[in-house]
């Protein structure tokens, strides 16, 4: 399987493959994105069987991204690693075509119930 | 802890220290405790410092600001990029990690406050943080972990005139 993490942090997105690695699912390919236009643009080139994206960053946020992603036709798995976990950005999340929103700061068992639901 | 309460919604104190320390144990573990820091009420924020800030507008206006000690901001940022002891932190990966750091403690703050409200991404500085003058103070949670003082604060409009 083939992870593509969007994500303008460096250390967020270091973060995010180290507690994948310690949910288990350490064996995934690794892509990595630092906006959201390059995460759009890197869905085309890697085609990744999961996206997991940061909802705010520069040029691109992951809400815009994941629209421009269905508008386009893709149906790639999206999840959210976000610091904002509200019911309103789940439900946003979720009517955008998410399947899931990990709020942080998270554990390695959320990741992992998180993507259990995609694989 | 102190707060001056606008009249203006504003998070509690305990909620906003129940935050810090949430992301606080995910980022660092639980090997040692971030403890409370007694500092007077208008003190500014004492030592070297890093200090990042994220703006909440929408459903409700307010800014959350983190300062740390410069030792500590370099620990959380080896930490946070599980580097070894025998490697530095550079000052942009410090940035970035002080910079995740109030973005995790302010989407969760706003998670608190009545929406909906955007979170502007975190603008770091090295240095101690400047607050603007038509703002008031909120809330704010002093605490100190390994010996090294940390701030979270949140400022709101400052209502009527000045």
């Amino acid at each position: 399987m083939k992870i593509l993490i969007a994500d303008d942090s460096r250390v967020m997105r270091q973060i995010v493959i180290r507690t994948l690695r310690q949910a288990g699912h350490g064996g995934h390919d690794i892509v990595e994105a630092e906006n959201g236009r390059q995460a759009l643009e890197m869905v085309q080139t890697e085609a990744p069987d999961l996206v997991l994206s940061d909802w705010n960053m520069p040029e691109m946020n992951g809400i815009d991204c994941l629209s421009a992603l269905r508008a386009s036709g893709s149906q790639v798995a999206f999840g959210f690693v976000t610091s904002e976990g509200s019911e309103e950005m789940r439900e946003r999340a979720a009517s955008a075509g998410a399947a899931f929103l990990i709020a942080k700061p998270f554990t390695p068992e959320a990741f992992d119930d998180a993507l259990r639901s995609v694989i | 802890m102190s707060a001056v309460v606008p009249e203006v919604e504003v998070p509690a104190s305990e909620d906003v220290l129940a935050v810090t320390e949430d992301v606080w144990m995910a980022l660092l573990g639980d090997d040692a405790p971030l403890l409370p820091r007694t500092v007077a009420p208008g003190a500014p924020f004492d030592v070297a410092a890093w200090s990042a800030a994220t703006t909440i507008s929408g459903g409700w206006q307010g800014v959350v600001t983190v300062e740390l000690d410069e030792a500590l901001a370099r620990r959380l940022t080896m930490r946070m990029l599980a580097l070894p002891a025998d490697e530095q932190a550079s000052d942009s990966d410090v940035a970035d990690a002080v910079g995740e750091l109030v973005n995790m403690v302010g989407g969760n703050v706003k998670s608190l406050m009545p929406g909906p409200s955007v979170l502007s991404l975190p603008a770091v500085a090295a240095g101690r943080a400047a607050f603007s003058s038509d703002s008031a103070l909120a809330c704010r949670v002093d605490l100190v972990w390994q010996d090294a003082p940390v701030r979270v604060s949140v400022h709101v409009p400052q209502e009527g005139p000045r």
